[in-house]
């Protein structure tokens, strides 16, 4: 089967193999950079691999809310995503399900990106109003005018432990006035087996993702670009929830144009229109144990537009962007009484909720000598609510307005210091951000984390944050160390709390939880980075994370990582490399029983991988094989949803294709 | 090949099937019926006069009705305004017992519609055993009418227009019923019903139809405690948040404020105290979510569904 694709691939490269010489005195009009804490490739240390939420768990400022073996919501400063904004290429694309099984990163697949951005707080506030940070999916987008014309890979692999079978392959084109980019990929995993061998039933998952990018240039200096990507998840288990996925499909496009400027203050401009439509749709059909059938049906609708400029004068340089998007968030749910022929019972868990922010945001940078830089930052936001059928939000909040107009203020500063070996850094930030429309608009949202049905409160302030954060760091040759620490003071936090009013809806609910502003919460992040290449192809590193999150009252917060490592080993040797890492938790000490938590015991895991490149005729292969969680640890972590056990050993083994 | 297969399925999956929205108005208004229109139900002629009664759809339902009579000079097609109207609703039982119902026997002319305005309570449907009659009388240029009519009372297949008739704890015989909301939805509905009592006659009876003999009134300073739930089993006794007991208003029916959290079959739990606090009928139910275990009723309450 997967040869067939991948001598569609061989054919199509070899075709291109015809040598042309080709010369633009014009700069690639991808060039254009902006510094960035990138991660270059999608991959991790461990494996060549890897699902986007893999990659993305390899970032110490991510950590994740599992439900199941798919769809992880990430966790950006240990904080959820509404407090951060996730932007595929700039563009606001918002989940259709209430109960977070669709986070954007369930949208896209490893071989259409070509990296993530993951900025830390107000610094992320380009994209829009944030408190934790943005998280960027960068596409792939091929320059134009390569030497080599045609470019692909394909990537196959299995793992044992659920049965997962994938196969990514993508391909480019690169012509002097075209370029075309293209990807496609299906993974299929069974159930899991947890540390015990014991299947964990209903995790298992089909995700089906593609993609094609058209750019034209227009001119020396201008092109445009088409983007569009398709993805179906179908039967997808959630073993930590009473239900499952049946169906969610995502479209995402979008046409941009871009002009770059070889003179003047003005270097680049860049402007998008996008669309994207999702639909997800619930399951609970397989889960006899249910009293109650349901149907949840969800819809996010958005249109928007993302356009920047990129500024450089000297020393000074600067992005601007201006955003602006229009979501429509419609939730249903339909319970079927026993009796079938009985009226079904019919609410909205959101009802028809518009959301229109329009945004200008700036970053400026002065490089103020060879050893130091500061940056100032500033945004500033319009959002909008509007509720259709408002009549849902009055039954808990009377008279809550249909309308609501907010303003997001955001400004942020930061100074770089380097010298000789040694870099600092301190910053600073302030920013607001509107409630999502979940925490303003929600309607008996059930949560089996904690088992409350939730409220939205249309009239719920803005929560701002105030940030501070910093690192130190030491480099040379051999060694290297970083230190990094934030600290966010949110005022008006946003967290569920019990109800006196109100019964259950769902049935396996205990009550119902508003969602309501602390006066305050505090989170505090710490990491520390070591690496040392012992030999020159042995290499160690070594990560500890620390973040501690309280309410108002010295409580604890849910979903902080308590104290964490890793470390990890990495042998080179010719074409032949070895890698093995043990990661960890600490016992979760502060844990927030209010918030269904219980203490998560501590657990260590160990990896192991090897891999061999080699190149047959042109193309550059890689194969991998390894193993995770080799010992077949039976634990669960902090964020396991419902304590639903992680997976046990899993043996992988992929092949990677380049030419 | 597989993922092309699977590939080429999508597609075609993508351009078919999708679940559709539910059509909200469409999906509130299913199980209640649309009669927002008054047509005449019944009429009668006496001498040159013609009375008619309107009713919403027609009809006469079992409960609440409200109802516009004219008179009508058949002579010069003359509306008369200035009569005196009395409305009597009789109800004739298999036993040949007779009783009536709740409703407005002295009908007033209301000069802004250009109608006299009534109510009546119907307590039961007309059966081949139960059969219903008004008597109507009216003076017009000092000479008295009197006129009576067959006429035939419908189910009610708007459970929110659902009414109940009960014994107090003071011996009394009260009915209880639902006049507003008709069409009710998720949200924040006024809740409007009136409640009645059988005036026990103080006379002996004299011709029939005695008016002393039949007479009710709105009873007046109570108050209806108000605990709306979901009798479905499933749904585990679930209730709403901000209900507004009903008490009452100038117009003399009793308002209050009932919260559905969801469409389906509801159970409003009544409590009627009078005015002193003295419960006279319904009792407290419990509170508690049991999924699966259809909540306890008060034994007093009126079901509603829409």
């Amino acid at each position: 089967m997967k040869y067939i694709i991948m001598l569609l691939f061989l054919g199509m490269s070899v075709m291109a193999q015809n040598p042309h010489a080709h010369h633009d005195s014009i700069k690639n009009l991808e060039e254009v950079t902006v510094k960035n804490a990138t991660k270059k490739k999608i991959e991790t240390e461990m494996k060549m691999a890897v699902s986007v939420d893999e990659f993305l768990s390899s970032s110490e400022n991510i950590s994740f809310i599992k439900r199941g073996a798919y769809a992880w919501e990430p966790l950006l400063n240990n904080m959820s995503t509404e407090r951060s904004t996730v932007t595929i290429d700039g563009m606001h694309v918002f989940g259709a399900c209430t109960d977070k099984m669709d986070p954007i990163t369930s949208y896209v697949e490893s071989n259409n990106l070509a990296a993530i951005d993951i900025k830390s707080g107000q610094e992320g506030s380009l994209h829009g109003a944030t408190v934790a940070g943005s998280i960027d999916l960068r596409r792939k987008s091929t320059p134009f005018g390569l030497q080599k014309k045609w470019n692909g890979a394909y990537q196959t692999g299995f793992e044992f432990n659920n049965k997962q079978f994938f196969n990514l392959g993508n391909i480019s084109y690169s012509g002097t006035k075209f370029v075309a980019d293209g990807s496609i990929s299906y993974r299929t995993a069974d159930n899991y087996h947890d540390g015990n061998n014991d299947e964990v039933k209903h995790s298992q998952y089909n995700k089906f993702n593609t993609s094609l990018g058209l750019a034209y240039k227009t001119s020396d200096l201008s092109s445009v670009r088409l983007d569009a990507i398709f993805d179906m998840a179908k039967d997808v288990g959630f073993p930590a929830l009473p239900m499952d996925l049946w169906l969610s499909r995502a479209l995402i496009t979008s046409a941009s144009y871009k002009q770059l400027f070889e003179e003047g203050l003005v270097r680049v401009v860049d402007t998008k229109i996008y669309f994207n439509a999702i639909e997800h749709y619930m399951d609970d059909t397989t889960r006899p144990e249910n009293l109650v059938h349901m149907d949840m049906p969800g819809w996010s609708t958005t249109y928007g537009l993302v356009s920047k400029a990129n500024l450089k004068r000297n020393n000074y340089s600067s992005e601007i962007q201006l955003n602006a998007y229009d979501n429509l968030s419609i939730a249903e749910m339909r319970m079927y009484p026993q009796d079938r022929s009985e009226r079904t019972m019919f609410a909205y868990s959101w009802p028809w909720v518009t959301t229109r922010f329009a945004g200008l945001s700036m970053n400026n940078s002065w490089d103020l000598s060879d050893k130091s830089q500061l940056n100032l930052g500033g945004s500033l936001g319009v959002n909008y609510n509007y509720s259709k059928y408002v009549e849902f939000n009055w039954i808990f909040h009377p008279g809550a307005p249909q309308e609501k107009t907010r303003f997001l203020p955001s400004i942020n500063a930061g100074y770089n210091l380097n010298i000789d070996h040694f870099n600092f850094s301190v910053g600073t930030g302030y920013g607001h951000r509107a409630p999502s429309v979940s925490e303003g608009y929600g309607y008996y949202i059930y949560n089996s984390f904690d088992r409350y049905d939730y409220i939205g409160d249309p009239n719920l302030k803005n929560e701002i944050s105030y940030e501070g954060n910093a690192s130190a760091g030491f480099k040379n040759e051999k060694f290297s160390i970083q230190g990094k620490i934030n600290y966010f003071y949110i005022q008006n936090y946003i967290i569920g709390r019990i109800l006196s009013m109100g019964s259950p809806m769902n049935y396996q609910s205990v009550g119902v939880k508003g969602y309501t502003s602390l006066d305050y919460a505090t989170l505090l992040n710490m990491s520390a980075n070591v690496s040392y290449d012992i030999l020159e192809h042995l290499h160690w590193k070594g990560t500890l994370t620390y973040a501690r999150g309280m309410d108002d009252k010295g409580g604890n917060l849910p979903f902080i990582r308590p104290l964490s490592y890793l470390t990890s080993l990495h042998y080179m040797y010719k074409n032949f490399g070895i890698q093995t890492s043990v990661n960890g938790d600490f016992e979760q000490i502060n844990y927030s029983p209010e918030y269904g938590e219980d203490l998560t015991g501590a657990y260590t895991i160990w990896n192991i991988s090897a891999d061999y490149s080699f190149k047959i005729n042109k193309v550059r292969s890689t194969i991998q094989v390894g193993a995770e969680n080799l010992l077949n640890e039976y634990y669960s972590t902090y964020a396991d949803w419902g304590n639903i056990p992680r997976m046990g050993r899993n043996i992988f083994m992929s092949l990677k294709l380049n030419f | 090949m597989k993922s092309l297969i699977y590939g080429i399925i999508a597609l075609f999956v993508v351009t078919s099937c999708t679940i559709d929205k539910t059509d909200y108005n469409a999906e509130i208004g299913s199980e209640v019926p649309d009669n927002y229109e008054f047509k005449e139900a019944v009429s009668f002629t006496s001498g040159n006069y013609k009375i008619s009664i309107d009713a919403l759809n027609g009809t006469f339902y079992k409960g609440y009705n409200e109802l516009h009579l004219k008179i009508v000079n058949t002579q010069n097609n003359q509306e008369i305004s200035t009569s005196a109207v009395t409305f009597l609703p009789i109800m004739s039982n298999a036993d040949g017992s007779k009783s009536s119902c709740p409703h407005e026997y002295n009908v007033a002319y209301d000069s802004a519609n250009k109608y006299y305005s009534g109510y009546s309570v119907f307590t039961g449907e007309s059966t081949t055993t139960v059969s219903w009659k008004l008597y109507i009388s009216f003076t017009v240029d000092n000479q008295a009418y009197e006129i009576n009519k067959d006429i035939s009372v419908e189910k009610q297949s708007n459970k929110n227009l659902n009414m109940t008739a009960f014994t107090g704890k003071d011996d009394e015989q009260y009915i209880i019923a639902l006049i507003s909301p008709q069409k009710p939805t998720v949200s924040e509905n006024p809740l409007v019903a009136g409640v009645y009592k059988y005036n026990k006659p103080t006379t002996p009876a004299g011709t029939f139809p005695d008016p002393t003999q039949f007479s009710y009134s709105e009873v007046t300073g109570y108050t209806l405690k108000l605990d709306p739930r979901m009798p479905e089993a499933s749904m585990g006794n679930h209730s709403s948040p901000n209900n507004k007991d009903l008490t009452q208003q100038d117009d003399g029916l009793y308002h209050g404020v009932v919260n559905y959290t969801m469409t389906g079959n509801w159970t409003l739990n009544l409590i009627m105290m009078n005015q002193n606090g003295l419960i006279l009928k319904g009792t407290v139910v419990p509170t508690d979510f049991t999924p699966g275990v259809e909540g306890v009723k008060s034994e007093l309450y009126i079901d509603t569904l829409f």
